[in-house]
This record gives structure tokens, C-alpha cells and sequence, in this order.
């Protein structure tokens, strides 16, 4: 028993396997449809949005420095909003209007990027104030010219749809085609890449790695913009799944991606965490958001339900890490 | 001697704040003719006051390296029991105290998770902004209450020398609070936590006690808030408070405190308030759409910010 919780201990990743198969295996309890393949196809796609919101996240607070995003979820409504307004206002052609959005995810992205690392404001403050500042400019980009008022828009051409509602092989277009991918190509970089190497060793060290050599400034600029284009991608599958933009549709997920990464054994100190992690962490919180809104839970307990599991898998891996280090000091 | 108190005076932030106000009361006053009435004005500090009084709290929190964006949901989960007791009819002088007691409980959870657990603050309150935001939902069985006894709204509405209750609250706690972080040894201790943990516990302060103590007062002001606040509404729903957290923050911030910690003042956080809140009620003065606010607020958070690194790199000081 003392050997299992080592290794749990020390494998932050099998410990969250762990809670995620006990969370499936409660709920195919208690919820008699949760295995059906509708069921399964909504849960992936709505993993895809928060997932790839939380890989950005991840991304940035592994970057350290302090290093966090709060303002992911409005960046996610500005793109959208951006893809609406040109698509179904100005008549742009979709795919250029894709592209006008996922600008603009690189854009918001950058621009946090610029003054964490160039104006050195501290993350949380510049999130913080860019937060209010791409969702007030998602609102003023969509008011309504005629009434003044902001508007959402569901004016999306057909040959957009397949992104985020067509399926390969049963399995969701967005998933195969966009997010397994991302995941692979993230896991990878940060792994075998220099960037990735340079990316522990900033968000570990900082004055360690800028005497060897790297320019801390310019890792983390570019991790701020891959967070920024995550966020577009995010914003281009969204409007085509529910084949609308809204100004506030990414009004709950600035803490929800936090919450996610974190719970993927993401440090909020940097220089720590795994994309495998946070990927096991996004299905923990499609099967539990999923269990609890088939079993007639209010989506408020939803929210409630990850708070506490964000503090208990904080204090569970307190405690198996201060389990652990008493074992090394004694040996 | 009086040359440099003068040149210290100027150095300080809550005398830039107080400038900036002045001008744009000055600016705003002579855009509008309403801008400088009394019931405007009036008007601007009984919005304050609970964004106000919840910034003291705040202010010690971030004093000590840390953050809470569980605010909004304390003050909820307030607004609801002191509602509740409110049309029990329990007199009004026993409902602020259940009130503060509430907050200082709900703090004090968050207190001990990051003094005795050493989970990091932030996400202490991530998780339970969400938990405490779900048991507002339970409490109220998500319907809302209103319709209160007169007594309770008096809170808001009663006047102390003429002058409406919630601002009198206000500034006795920022003038107790001052006094206490200036001038008493735990005020003290607050700051050299926030400066450094480590030289702070060998120098045998009890930090642990300490950084407890700080989210317990902190959750007794945003209890205080969410009474006002319900008081001021006179309705109260699962989303009450929502979002309150990150104007107070705003407010914090604005008013100089130092979001690594070590720096910050009661009085500036009241004055950072005021600012946030004079910019708002002046937008709406002058016919900006209501809808920039939120843009507005985030530009002045970048610049006043980075008027304080460009002050603290002059001083040689090396952002890490």
C-alpha cells in the first residue's frame, strides 16, 4: 500500500487517471445514458474548446515568471465576435474571416506577451486588465450599427459548419482533425524540442537560464502568442458548432482554463506540468461537468463540484509530496 | 526637514491619485454641470463604499504576496444569510454581526488552506469562488429575496451627522486600518510577510497566524460589503457579487498597493476605489457607451501599473 501511494506520489499522472476512472465508473452508475455515443460526442466537443483554452493556459504558467491568463475567455469572445461581425455584417468570405480571427487570438495573445515581457507588468495584472479590455472591445465590436446596441450574430455560411458539427468515423471533425493533433505536436515540442527544454528551464529558473544563455523575454513572448492562437483556433470551432458569436461566450472559461491546467499538475510557480497531464485533467472535467448535468445537477454545482476538487487535488498532492520528502529525508 | 517631508508627500501614490481625481473631478465637473452636485457626489461615495471597504481587505491580502478572487462569492453568500435573517426579522444590530461573522469564517477557511496547507492563494480562491458561488445557488434554491424590512435597508439608506451610513463605515475603517497596519507590530508584520516569508519567519514572526488573521479581517470586510450591499439592492440573487472581485482588485491596484506584495495602503485602496468610480459616473456624465467601461478600466490598470515599475526601475530596482 505504502509503495502504491509512491508511486502516485511521484506520477502526478496516474493519480489523476486514477480520479478519472473512478469518476467514470460512478456515473455510468448513476447516469443510465452516460455511455451512449451522443452523450460521448457532446462531452468531446465540449472538452475541445475548454481543453485547448486549458493547453494555453498550461502553456503560459509553465512559461513562470508568474506567469497566468485570465484573460482567455474574452480573448475567445473577441475572436468569435471579430469572425461574426466580419462573416455575417460585412459579408467577408468565412475563410477570410477565419483568418481575421485567429489573427486576432494572436493578436490579444501577443499584446500580453508585449507587456509581460517588454513593459514587465506582472502577468496577473496585465490579464486582469486585459480581461476587461478584449471583452469590452468583443461588446463594442457587437453592437448593431442600426440599433446601438450589442447584438449576437448567427449569420454563418453552411460550408463552415463542418468544423465543429460533422463527424469522421464517428468521431467529431474537430477532434481528429484539429485538437488530437494540437495535443500531439504540443506534447512533442515541449519534450523533445529546444523551445520546449527552454521553456522548463525559464519557468523553473529564471536567472539560471538567462546565465545560460536565453533570452527569457523572448521564450515567453512566443508562449504568450501560442496561448493567443489557441485561443482563435478555440474561437473558430466554437462559432461553427453552435453556428453563432456571441460577446460573452467565453465569459466562464478565464477561470475555468486555470482551473483545468492546474488540476493537470501544471505548477503555478512554473517550469512544471505535461500537456499528458492537463489532457487527463480536461477529461476529468468533461466526465464530471457531463455525470452531473445528466444526473439533474444545477450547472452551478458544476463550477462548485471543480472548486473543490481544484483545492482537494491541491491538498492531496500536498500531502503526498510532504509524504515523499519525509521518506527521503529519512533514508 | 520640512523640505523632504514635502518631497516625500509629493513621492507618495496616494498623492498622485488624489491629483488625478481632482483633475478629472475638475474635468468632468465643467464637461457636466450635474458632475459637481452634491447628490452626485454623494451619489459616487455610497457606490464606493462597498467596493471601498472590501479593497481594505483586500489590500492586506495582496500586502502579503497573495489574492483573493473568491471576494464576490463571500460577499454573496453574506448578502444571502443577512437577507434571510432580515426577514426573520432579527434586529438589525445582530444581523451585521451575523454578517461579520459569516465573513470572517469563509475567510478564515481560505486563511488556513494557504497558511497551514501552503496551497498557493490564488488557487484557494479559484476553488472556492466556485464552491461558495454554489452554496449562494443551495441557500437561495435558486429563487431571490427582496422585499425587506424597513430596518434592514436603514443600513443604507440611515444617515450618521448627516453624512449616509455606509460612507461613515467606509472611513472608520480605513481610519482604524491605517492605524492598524502602520502603526501596531501585527500591521507591521503583515508587511514584512509580504517583503519576505522566510526573513519574516526567522525573525520569529508567527507568519502562519499571521497570513490566517489577514484572510479572516478580509473576509469580515467582505461580509461587511455584502450586508451594504444587500441593504443598498434590497434584492438578492444567486449572482450577487459576481464579478465584484475583480473591481476590487481594480481598485487595489490602482491605489498603489503592490500585486508582489510588501506595499499598499488602506487610504490608497479607498482612493483607488474613488478614481475607479469617478471615471464610471463621469463616462456615463458625458454620454461615453457604457460599453467602453470595461476598456477604460483595463488601460488605466496598464498605465498606472507601469508609472510604478518606470518609478521603481529608477531606483535601480530589478524586476525578477
Amino acid at each position: 500500500m505504502n509503495k502504491f501511494l509512491d508511486i502516485v506520489a511521484n506520477n502526478r499522472n496516474i493519480f489523476l487517471g486514477l480520479i478519472l476512472i473512478f469518476l467514470i465508473f460512478v456515473f455510468s452508475f448513476i447516469v443510465p445514458n452516460f455511455f451512449e455515443l451522443y452523450n460521448l460526442s457532446n462531452m468531446t466537443q465540449y472538452g475541445i474548446e475548454i481543453g485547448l483554452l486549458a493547453f494555453a493556459e498550461a502553456l503560459i504558467i509553465i512559461s513562470g515568471g508568474g506567469g497566468i491568463d485570465l484573460s482567455v475567455g474574452s480573448l475567445l469572445s473577441l475572436s468569435a465576435m471579430v469572425i461574426g461581425v466580419l462573416v455575417g455584417r460585412h459579408n467577408f468570405n468565412i475563410w477570410v474571416a477565419v483568418i481575421f480571427g485567429l489573427g486576432t487570438g494572436a493578436l490579444g495573445g501577443a499584446f500580453n506577451g508585449f507587456l509581460v515581457n517588454l513593459v514587465r507588468i506582472p502577468p496577473l495584472l496585465v490579464t486582469l486588465s486585459t480581461m476587461y479590455i478584449y471583452q469590452s472591445l468583443a461588446l463594442l465590436v457587437s453592437v448593431e450599427p442600426q440599433f446601438g446596441n450589442p447584438m449576437p450574430i448567427s449569420k454563418f455560411p453552411n460550408n463552415y459548419l463542418f468544423i465543429g458539427q460533422s463527424t469522421i468515423l464517428g468521431i467529431p471533425f474537430q477532434a481528429l482533425i484539429i485538437f488530437i493533433p494540437i495535443f500531439f505536436i504540443l506534447n512533442y515540442y515541449l519534450k523533445y524540442t529546444t523551445f520546449g527544454r527552454n521553456l522548463y528551464a525559464v519557468g523553473n529558473n529564471e536567472k539560471a537560464a538567462r546565465f545560460s544563455g536565453l533570452s527569457v523575454e523572448k521564450t515567453r513572448f512566443i508562449t504568450y502568442l501560442i496561448g493567443g492562437i489557441l485561443v482563435g483556433i478555440a474561437a473558430i470551432i466554437m462559432t461553427s458548432r453552435i453556428s453563432s458569436a456571441r460577446p460573452d461566450l467565453g465569459e466562464n472559461y478565464n477561470l475555468q482554463a486555470i482551473t483545468t491546467a492546474v488540476l493537470g499538475g501544471v505548477s503555478i510557480f512554473g517550469g512544471e506540468g505535461n500537456m499528458v497531464g492537463v489532457l487527463l485533467s480536461i477529461g476529468i472535467i468533461v466526465v464530471l461537468y457531463n455525470g452531473l448535468q445528466l444526473a439533474g445537477v444545477n450547472a452551478i454545482w458544476q463550477m462548485g463540484a471543480l472548486g473543490l476538487i481544484l483545492i482537494g487535488s491541491a491538498l492531496g498532492h500536498n500531502m503526498l509530496f510532504q509524504r515523499a520528502e519525509r521518506l527521503q529525508s529519512m533514508t | 526637514m520640512k523640505k523632504t517631508m514635502l518631497a516625500e508627500l509629493f513621492k507618495r501614490r496616494e498623492f498622485t491619485v488624489t491629483g488625478i481625481i481632482i483633475i478629472l473631478a475638475i474635468l468632468f465637473g465643467s464637461l457636466s454641470s450635474n458632475f459637481l452636485s452634491i447628490s452626485n457626489i454623494t451619489n459616487i461615495f455610497i457606490q464606493i463604499s462597498s467596493i471601498g471597504i472590501a479593497a481594505i481587505g483586500m489590500t492586506m491580502i495582496i500586502v502579503t504576496g497573495g489574492i483573493d478572487v473568491s471576494a464576490g462569492s463571500i460577499l454573496g453568500i453574506v448578502a444571502v444569510i443577512t437577507a434571510k435573517a432580515a426577514l426573520t426579522g432579527l434586529p438589525t444590530p445582530l444581523i451585521l454581526i451575523l454578517g461579520i461573522a459569516t465573513g470572517a469564517l469563509l475567510g478564515g477557511i481560505n486563511g488556513s488552506l494557504v497558511s497551514f496547507m501552503g496551497i498557493p492563494p490564488i488557487i484557494v480562491t479559484l476553488g472556492t469562488m466556485s464552491f461558495f458561488r454554489a452554496m449562494v445557488f443551495q441557500l437561495l434554491g435558486g429563487r431571490w429575496i427582496s422585499s425587506f424590512p424597513d430596518s434592514f435597508r436603514r443600513i443604507s439608506t440611515g444617515n450618521f451627522l448627516n453624512i449616509p451610513l455606509p460612507i461613515c463605515v467606509m472611513f472608520f475603517l480605513a481610519i482604524i486600518f491605517t492605524y492598524y497596519l502602520e502603526y501596531r507590530p501585527t500591521g507591521r508584520y503583515i508587511y514584512a510577510i509580504g517583503n519576505s516569508v522566510e526573513a519574516a519567519r526567522v525573525s520569529g514572526i508567527p507568519t502562519k497566524r499571521v497570513l490566517l488573521l489577514v484572510y479572516i479581517f478580509a473576509g469580515m470586510m467582505f461580509g461587511i460589503s455584502g450586508v451594504i450591499v444587500a441593504a443598498r439592492t434590497g434584492i438578492v440573487q444567486t449572482n450577487t457579487g459576481a464579478g465584484f472581485e475583480l473591481a476590487v482588485i481594480a481598485a487595489t491596484v490602482l491605489g498603489g498597493t503592490n500585486i508582489l506584495g510588501g506595499e499598499g495602503s488602506a487610504i490608497g485602496s479607498i482612493l483607488g476605489t474613488l478614481l475607479l468610480a469617478i471615471i464610471t459616473n463621469g463616462m456615463i456624465l458625458v454620454n461615453l457607451p457604457a460599453l467602453t467601461e470595461g476598456l477604460i478600466i483595463g488601460i488605466i490598470i496598464i498605465i498606472s501599473v507601469f508609472t510604478d515599475i518606470m518609478k521603481l526601475r529608477r531606483r535601480g530596482y530589478q524586476y525578477e
